[in-house]
């Protein structure tokens, strides 16, 4: 794991391709400007833990109830 | 053949009808090899199953029998990944968290399961487009 402070402006390329530069500090938040070949898929890591979780809580559970479902 | 399934009784799939998930299913990596087999008892909903794991299974729904405005766009390293050729290929579902109360069943309509029917492979795509969510209800309130 590499930890590296970066000022407002600085820059960090990751590979050939990756590039995320720092757009803004605030408070709470940083702004970050990321430029990335079409291919590479960017998102947050809340919504990947959130689609780990559901698709753990979709794995269990009664299906019974289904067999009356009507939409 | 036939897959014994602890939730679902006995599946019966032909070899060609295994689709690979090459990346496997986000929380469940080390599982590639599926089936999705009818639902017995609403022909709405499907079944995928590992053919690896007799424990682990999910409920897939087709999300145009309940939201014919779904769309999203393939990016470039998917239609790479499942060797998609043309739209024909593809079909989506998505996949179904039970719940003891019928209101609360929910779709994932934020990560839906991409198959190339042709070339048997499959992903969990995550979108971005804030419309959808992980927890879409099915049934809606009156």
């Amino acid at each position: 794991m590499l930890v590296l402070k970066r000022k407002t402006g600085e820059a960090l390329k990751i590979g050939e391709d990756i590039e995320i530069t720092v757009v803004k500090i605030g408070d709470n938040a940083v702004k970050l400007a990321i430029d990335a070949p079409q291919g590479v898929t960017i998102l947050r890591t809340e919504l990947i833990k959130e689609v780990i979780s559901e698709n753990k809580e979709a794995s269990e559970g009664s299906i019974e109830l289904l067999k009356d479902l009507k939409l | 053949m036939e897959l014994k399934t602890k939730v679902h009784g006995i599946l019966e799939y032909c070899e060609q009808d295994i689709i690979t998930f090459d990346k496997g299913i986000p929380g469940f990596e080390e599982y590639k090899k599926f089936i999705i087999a009818p639902f017995k008892g609403n022909e709405v909903f499907k079944v995928l199953h590992s053919i690896d794991n007799e424990e682990l299974g999910f409920i897939l729904i087709s999300p145009f029998e309940f939201m014919k405005e779904y769309e999203f766009e393939l990016s470039a390293s998917i239609i790479e990944q499942l060797k998609v050729e043309n739209p024909e290929q593809v079909a989506v579902y998505n996949l179904i968290t039970l719940n003891s109360d019928i209101k609360k069943i929910t779709a994932n309509l934020k990560a839906p399961i991409v198959v190339n029917v042709e070339k048997k492979l499959a992903h969990q795509v995550i979108l971005s487009d804030e419309r959808y969510l992980v927890k879409y209800p099915l049934i809606k309130e009156e």
